[in-house]
Formats: structure tokens, sequence, C-alpha cells
């Protein structure tokens, strides 16, 4: 078994996901099949790989450019005040 | 106006120029195939009608496109209009500005005539993921029009636009088009700007043009192939005229036919019409060659390791704190659950789980380090089997457009990209060009990939044979 | 008891825009109002990195004596946050642009080296206000302006021992980013953050349980926190308390670190190398010409002070405290060649006129001709000592010359024996009380009556002449 319950549990709180009761035996299902279809990879001899990832030929310059305003880009958020996006308080949650 | 309609981009334009139709004209018989039509194709998420009429009234018929209408996926973004892709998440989302590409073709003098539907996300090989509605394919409404374009490959099928634009990660633009039986073109990753793409799998994601005739596709190209410095995965090229360098014969040309997928299970008509266009490439001058890539079928694994983890980041960002769906929890922790679960649907949330897992500690080795090394040893033996070969030819798919509905297993839906994955992994330009129908009268696609920045090269060598096999149906 | 202090670092570069997009980073203004799809993590949106901000952090890593890495890459943190829009953080992790270096310091401990494990550039989040801080109960505000800015983050051996050390070295850190020009270095403002990581042990040989602890808001804080750390952790190591493994928030008011949370293990941030970023390739021509542009650093012109000029440990410090600073030192003695007159007239006269003004140096319109000009009429006796003191406050406001500023004021110094001679007839006449006691002895009175001289000739009698000229009446 590549994965349980307890790791499709964990995996799904990572990404911020509800897994319901009725999903989790299909998903559990459908996950093992594929993991265990992409497994098939571990077999591939990828010793003598060499990583040939391009580099960036040229870098942004440093002169400010158009953006959007605070209605374009935040028109369509579910709360605000003063300007801010107002969030449930998340005191306790993750470092800044 | 002339006996018929234009149907390519390529005759309309010439009809424009000639003064015998104006973009006017066009678009309202266009807009009334889509009335008459779309209630049953259901190509269009979202209709913008009115606007294109006046769109067109101030068209040039000197730009490049001179008033064709074109359409857009729904998960590139247009401003003023919607951006959906396809999911509740973003069902009321407004597009605040508009992707590099979209700018390009207004500015070539497009009209878009809608934005068109999609498996959510882009993730999906029939449609049928879109939270609204699939869409039908057109040659026969009770089948897929494959995906995750499907919108976009039937509303050119239909006749409901003269060229559009898709996204292609894994052949979201060639398998579709296969099925509807239209071009589909994948450029070279870094060809076209992702500026505006709604992100899926960043290292594969590109867009591409959906045309009836490969011809029309280079016209589109020429407006879309750009360096963006918006996209820093985008590349600067010398300028290429992609319609200018398309050439009659495969004079001189070697056609490489793939080992190691000869043994794959492919239906009989496909199968014919591979052997169809080898006997057309060699009367066209060519020559055949057979090549080898060991690790070919481990592209499928690698690709479905990959995609979702580059996935699973991507749809990090609708949380619903600054737009999008937002459900309220009695924490931030449940509000983010809630959201997304509300939002993302089985498919979706599939792909994020298998990313968050292969690049969760004490995985990330064995699955996602693996998956990119074994995609660099693809993308090797891709460049040397294409030393040999200028051109690789391969089915686009390995079945016609199935029943929807027909298809219910994940992992089934995913082998059917096993021809066309391979161009995503290794960034290399492919298309998929009609050559026939099956028994059934389903189209059948077939596909050309070629050498990093050999996209004119391609687009030739698949109007030579798209010309040969019957042309534009 | 052995105390280990490790340190990470967040300096905010000093660019127009931010690291990924063109965003304006001017500081202060209406909430979300630098923002664009991209620092918004708007659907569609990418990366395109700042080349400023390269070039700023590879002259930081340079003078740090860092390893700069020709290729670095890009990477993927992610985790969920209000104010993290695209819920990962484009970072450096496994390939950063630099490994090593160092910072010195000096503490009542002596001189020490302090080894840095890394620095990294990377894309700051957005600003949360906490409910705790308004009235609006269970809420938090989010301003996205911040988010995208620049940020070098570096991370330090655990190499200090106490909070003075810890002090120090940001104090040095400091200095360095505000001397290159790389940041403003300003914690009130931001430019500079800091985590601490802290442990203590009975045993020197082996480490002890490592406590990290948020929320310092200036170098003071970063000290009071270790110190206040050293002692609760030595308590529960004496009375058999478990140290855990935790983040602490330091309190303010309180001068003490409480619990945060437990670190939760399950924060597995998922790193893996950004695909919308390229390779970072440094051109080693450029990279030769960020190293031709770093200047002698702080510390070196420091040392170099105490040693070749013979400046005092204060006056060397005071002197390399601000580049600018430095900087009109070396003109000013290229004009006029007495270091110590001049760095000692600099940490008196000068000093206490901007602490007066509430103005650095570069912010008033004293030239170093004007300091050299006025050195040397007061060394030529043009002028006194104590006239000058009159003259610098002019030079200081409005930035004409020591000559002009003398004529106006006629402080030109009398030289002149026959007038010195006049006033002190004068004097002598007036004080016959003193007159008696000097000539009586008191050699003290001397003194008193040099100044009711320099009073009549409103400062402007050369002092030693003057004192001369009154002994040798006084006695006849």
């Amino acid at each position: 078994m590549i994965i349980d319950k307890e790791t499709l549990q964990h995996v799904a709180s990572l990404a911020r996901l509800e897994i319901t009761p009725e999903e989790e035996g299909p998903l559990l299902g459908d996950l093992e099949r594929i993991l265990g279809h992409v497994a098939q990879l571990s077999s591939v001899d990828t010793s003598a790989v060499i990583s040939k990832r391009p580099a960036m030929t040229e870098l942004r310059s440093d002169e400010p450019s158009e953006g959007l305003t605070r209605e374009e880009g935040l028109g369509g958020a579910p709360a605000m005040r003063d300007g801010f996006v107002v969030v449930r308080n998340v005191m306790g949650g993750e470092d800044e | 106006m002339s006996s018929g309609l234009p149907r390519t981009l390529e005759q309309y334009r010439h009809a424009v120029r000639a003064h015998e139709l104006s973009a006017e004209e066009y678009l309202e018989e266009t807009r009334q195939l889509i009335k008459r039509g779309d209630p049953q194709v259901r190509a269009f998420l979202h209709l913008r009608l009115e606007a294109a009429r006046s769109d067109a009234q101030a068209a040039d018929p000197s730009s490049p496109l001179a008033g064709a209408p074109i359409a857009v996926k729904d998960n590139i973004m247009m401003a003023g209009e919607r951006c959906t892709c396809g999911s509740r998440i973003l069902e009321h989302y407004v597009a605040p500005y508009s992707a590099t590409v979209v700018q390009s073709l207004l500015a070539a003098g497009a009209i878009v005539p809608g934005k068109t539907n999609l498996d959510e996300f882009a993730m999906g090989s029939s449609t049928e993921n879109s939270a609204f509605f699939p869409t039908h394919n057109p040659v026969d409404p009770a089948r897929v029009p494959g995906g995750s374009s499907g919108g976009s490959t039937a509303a050119v099928a239909a006749g409901f636009a003269l060229g559009a634009i898709g996204s292609d990660t894994g052949g979201s633009v060639r398998q579709p088009a296969a099925f509807c039986g239209v071009v589909g073109f994948k450029p070279t990753y870094g060809l076209v700007s992702r500026y505006g793409l709604v992100a899926f799998g960043s290292s594969l994601d590109c867009i591409g043009p959906i045309t009836r005739s490969v011809r029309d596709a280079a016209i589109m190209m020429n407006v879309m192939a750009a360096h963006d410095p918006k996209d820093a995965t985008s590349v600067k090229r010398p300028h290429v005229d992609f319609e200018a360098a398309l050439q009659p014969t495969l004079a001189g040309k070697r056609v490489g036919i793939i080992r190691e997928l000869q043994g794959l299970d492919v239906q009989p008509e496909i199968a014919a019409a591979m052997e169809m266009a080898r006997e057309a490439a060699v009367k066209s001058g060519a020559s055949i060659v057979d090549v080898s890539l060991p690790h070919v079928l481990s592209a499928l694994p690698a690709y479905y390791i990959i995609a979702p983890a580059e996935c699973s980041a991507n749809l990090g960002r609708f949380d619903g704190v600054r737009y999008g769906l937002h459900v309220d929890g009695r924490d931030m922790t449940e509000t983010y659950s809630r959201t997304r679960n509300a939002g993302f649907g089985t498919e979706v949330k599939r792909r994020i789980l298998i990313g968050a897992f292969v690049l969760s500690a004490g995985y990330y080795d064995a699955y996602y380090k693996k998956a990119t090394d074994v995609r660099q040893l693809i993308t090797d033996e891709l460049d040397a089997a294409l030393q040999s070969a200028d051109v690789l030819l391969t089915p686009t798919t390995p079945t016609t457009a199935f029943r929807i509905g027909a298809v219910t297993d994940p992992l089934e839906m995913y082998k059917a990209d096993v021809f066309t994955i391979p161009a995503n992994l290794a960034g290399i330009p492919a298309i998929s060009f009609p050559a026939g129908k099956d028994a059934a009268g389903l189209p059948i696609g077939l596909q050309l990939m070629g050498p990093r920045w050999s996209d004119a090269d391609v687009l030739s060598s698949a109007n030579v044979l798209f010309t040969a096999l019957g042309g534009e149906s | 008891m052995t105390t280990t202090i490790g340190l990470e670092i967040h300096v905010q570069l000093a660019t127009q825009t931010k690291m990924f997009c063109g965003c304006s980073t001017a500081f202060g203004d209406e909430p979300n109002t630098h923002v664009c799809p991209v620092c918004l993590g708007l659907p569609g949106a990418l990366p395109t990195l700042n080349a400023e901000a390269v070039r700023l952090a590879t002259k930081l890593a340079m003078a740090l004596e860092c390893e700069v890495h020709e290729v670095s890459e890009f990477s993927r943190k992610n985790y969920f946050y209000p104010d993290l829009p695209k819920s990962y953080q484009v970072t450096q992790f496994d390939r950063p642009i630099a490994t090593g270096g160092s910072v010195p310091i000096v503490t009542k401990r002596g001189a020490r080296s302090i080894r840095l494990t890394r620095a990294h550039i990377e894309e700051d989040a957005g600003k949360s206000m906490h409910a705790a801080d308004i009235t609006l109960g269970g809420e938090t505000l989010v301003d996205f302006n911040r988010c995208g800015m620049p940020l070098i983050e570096i991370v330090t051996e655990p190499d200090m021992q106490s909070g003075d050390e810890a002090y120090e070295f940001l104090r040095n850190l400091r200095r360095l980013v505000r001397w290159l020009g790389v940041s403003s270095g300003d914690m009130e403002k931001g430019a500079m953050r800091c985590d601490v990581n802290v442990s203590v042990s009975p045993d020197p040989t082996k480490r002890g349980t490592k406590v990290e602890i948020k929320n310092l808001n200036s170098f003071r804080s970063v000290k009071r926190a270790i110190d206040y750390e050293e002692q609760r952790q030595a308590q529960c190591l004496a009375d058999g308390t478990p140290i855990l493994t935790e983040t602490r928030h330091f309190d303010e008011v309180q001068g003490t670190t409480t619990a945060m949370r437990s670190k939760e293990a399950s924060n597995d941030y998922r790193y893996f190398p950004e695909p919308d970023l390229p390779l970072l390739q440094l051109d080693p021509a450029e990279l030769a010409s960020v190293r031709a542009q770093i200047p002698e650093l702080p510390w070196e012109m420091q040392a170099r002070f105490e040693r070749d000029l013979v400046l005092s440990p204060y006056d060397a410090a005071l002197l390399t405290e601000e580049r600018s600073t430095a900087e009109f030192f070396q003109q000013t003695i290229a004009l006029y060649d007495n270091a110590k007159k001049v760095a000692s007239y600099m940490g008196t006269e000068v000093a206490r006129l901007l602490n007066e003004r509430g103005k650095t140096l570069a912010e008033t319109r004293l030239t170093p001709e004007a300091l050299a000009g006025l050195l040397t009429m007061v060394e030529h006796n043009a002028i006194s000592n104590t006239a000058s003191k009159d003259v610098l406050p002019l030079l200081v406001d409005t930035g004409t010359t020591p000559m002009e500023v003398v004529r106006s004021l006629r402080l030109e110094q009398v030289s002149d024996t026959s007038a010195i001679e006049g006033f002190a007839r004068e004097v002598i006449a007036e004080n016959a009380a003193q007159v008696e006691q000097f000539r009586g002895g008191k050699e003290a009175v001397l003194g008193f009556l040099v100044g009711q001289l320099m009073k009549k000739s409103k400062g402007k009698a050369n002092p030693k002449l003057t004192g001369e000229i009154l002994r040798t009446l006084l006695k006849s």
C-alpha cells in the first residue's frame, strides 16, 4: 500500500482540502492505483542523467510599471475594510 | 457575396480584403450558427456577441486577422470577461487584465465571440470535467469533443469561430483537435507567452492555435509567437514568417516512426491512417526512418507526477481571500478547506492530492525528483532521435472520440495521452492534423513532432500531409 | 552554562520595484495601492526577476565574504496564510545565491568572527494586522503593498554566545547594509527583521534544545529576549522542567518570552524548483564590476583609523558609523592634515550641533572644504578656537565659507599686540582685587583675567598672546 487513510488526511490538510467520509474510500482507491502506476518509474535507471534547465537571458530593469488599482485588483474580494482585505483572525497560525 | 461562406481564416481574409465580405457580415453569419448550434454543442461558457458586433464594425481589413472570430478557452484571461477555468471556484470571476496572447490577437484584428468550455483547470481529456456542463462533439453529439480544450475545438469544428486558442499541457489542444477533426498545434515551450494563462503545469503548459487548416494555424502563429518580457520562460527567437515558410513538398525530409510505440493498441482505422500518411510522405519525397525512444513509455507516469505536483502549488492561490468563491468556516483553516472543497471538482482534487503527496517529505526523491530525471532522460532521447529524423509521425490518440460518460476510470483517461505527452515533457513543437475518418465517421488525427524551435518546419510538413490526406473537411 | 545563538535576518533590498513585478516599493502609502496581478497572486500572473535586487544582493554577499554562486535556482515554499497570495513564496532552497561568509564583532568578550551559513533572495509576504492591535474582534486585516518586496535572507551559524554578541552582530550588519546602499536597515520600518534561535546547555560539548523567538522589533529587543531566554532555560535545567522545541513570542512590555504554539512537525513546505523562473546565471564580468564597486568596509576603515591615524576607538567608531560621515572625514583630512584634530572636532562640536539640530551630517550644508578651512584658520591664529564655535553653526546651516562668516561677524582674531595691550591695561584697571590675588601668588586668577579680556575683545583676542601679555603687565 502506497497511501493509507492517515497519509491521505495529512496530505489533504497540507493542501487545505476536506475529504468527506463518502469521498475517502473511492479517493483512496483512485490514488492508490494512480500512484501505483507512476511508481513504475523507480525501475528506470537515471543515474547518468544530468539536469539541463536553461538560464534566464535577461532580467527586468528596476523601473516602476503600471499596476492595478485597488478596485481592479481586489474588487472581487469577499471582505474589505478601509482598503484592507479582511480575513478571520489568524493568530497562532503560520509564521510570517 | 461569394458562392459560399469562407471556411478558413485564409479564405475569410481574402474575401474581406477583396471587399466581398465585411467582418460585421461574417460575424452575423457566425452568430446565427452559434444561436442554432451551440445549444446542442455547448462549446461556449460565455458569449459576448453584442460587444463582438461593435468590435467587428471597427475591424481593420488590412490587419493580419481582419476581424475574424477567434474563440478563447476560458482559462485564458480577457479583461472585462469572466474567466471561470470551468470551475465553481471562479464561477463569477471577472478578469482585470488580458493575457499577452489575447492582447496580440486583438491588436491583430481578431474578434472574440466568447470564452469556450474546458475540463476544470484544464485537467482532463474530454471536457466532461467542466463544473458547468460537458461540451458535445459537433460530429456526433453523443460523443466527447476531447479535452481539455474541447470547447475551442468544437467551436472551430462547428463553424462558431474561424480559429480558437487553447492550452496544451499533456495534449489538451492536440487530442480534442483530433477528436473534432480540426488542426491543433502545440508550439515549442517558450515561443508563445503564458502570461495570462491560468497555470496548471507551469513547465508543460503551452497556448496553441486551433484551426480548420494548417495554413490557418501558421497565420495565427504569426500573431501569437513573440517574446514577452512578462514571462520569464518566454524565449527571444529570430523572427519567422510561419505562413511564408510553408513548403509544398517533403522532399529530402526524414519522417521518423517511433519503434517503442508500435506495439500499442490503436484503433484499426487509425493504424490505417498512419499507413496512408507514410505513403503520402514517401510520395512527397520523404524517407521513412525508424527511431528508438527507449523510455517513451515512461513519459506518461513521469507526467502524472510532474503535472499534479506543479498544479498542487498553482491552485493554492484559490483560497477565497482575494477573489473567487468564499465559504466561511470557524477559523481560517476551516475557511480555506470549505472554500476549496466547495469550489474544486473531483478530478482537480485528485490531482492536487497526488501533487501534494509526491512533493511531501519522504516521497519527494522517489517520486518528484525521479520523475524530473526521467523527464530529462526522455527529452535527451527525443533530441537524439530528432537528429536522425526531421519530424516524428504518430497517431494523436489511440481511439477516436468516445461516448460521453464512457470513460470513468481516471487512470484509463490518463492513458489516452500516451502519444501527446512526450512533446510536453520535452518542450518540443507538435501538431495534430485531420487524417480521414473511422468507420463511424468520426475524425482521425495524426501527429507530427519536431525538434525544439522547428515550429515552422513542423507546420510545413503537417501542411503537406494535411493537404495530401484531404485537407480541410 | 553555554548559550548558543543563531540568527535569521531578513533585509529589504533598496530597489525601486518589487522582486518579481514592477510595483513600487515606496513606504507608507494607502493599503493595497501598490499591487498588480503578480504580487496579488491573480490567476495567470507570472514572476519576472528584478535585476537591481540581484545586483544589491550580490554586492552584500561579496562584502560579507560569502561564496557567490554563479548559478542559483528559485524554489517554491508552499504554505497557506492570508498574506501569502499564491499560497507559496518564491525563495531559494536547494541552490541559494551565496553560502558561507562572516561578520566581525567586538564586545566585552573581545573580537570575534561570526560565521554565516548562507544568504539567498526571496519575496516578502503581505502585512497582517491582527485583532489584538485594533478593536475589531476576531479579524485580521491584510495589506499587500509589502507583498513581493525584495528580501535577502541571511542565516548565521550558531556562533553567538550572548545577547550582547547578537546585538553587536545586528548593529554591524545594519551598518554594512547602509554603508553599501543595499538597504536602509531600519528595523522600525521593517527593512530589517530578525528571528533568533537560542539554546542553553550545561555541557559545552552538547547543544541544548533549540528554541525560536519571533516578533523582535529592535536590536535591543533581540538582546533582551536572548537574555530572558537564557535565564528561563537555565532555570528549567536547574529545576528539571523540560525545554520544548518551540516558537516563542517576545513580549516588549514584560520583556519575557511566551510559547506561541509547538512547532508543527506537519509544516511540510514541499519545496520544489520554481518552474516559472529559469536558472539565475550571474555574468562573471558583471560580478567583477559589482566587486569593484564595493568600498572599504566600515570595520576595515575603523581599524585603519585606529591603527594608521591613531584615532581613539570611540572616534574611529563614530566616524565609521555612516559612510557619508567617513567620506566627509576623509575629504576633510585631505585638505587639513591633522586627523586627530578633525576627528576630535567632529566628535565634539560638530556632533553636538547635529544633535541639537536633529540632523545627520549629510542633511546639513557643512562641507569638508568649509571644515578644513575653519580648522586651518584656527591653526594660523586667524581666529580663536572660541570664535570658531560661533562660526560652525553658520557653516552647518548655510553652507557659506568660513572666510565669509568670519568677515561678516568680524571675528578676525586680534593678534595685534598693541591692541591686546590696550585691552589688558583696561582689564587690570577694572579688576583690582583679582590683580592683587595674582600678584599675591594665586596663578589661577590669570584665567579669569584672560576671560575678561576675551569678553572685551568679543572673543577675538588671541588667547595665547593674551595670557602672555597680561602676565608681563601684571608682573611689572
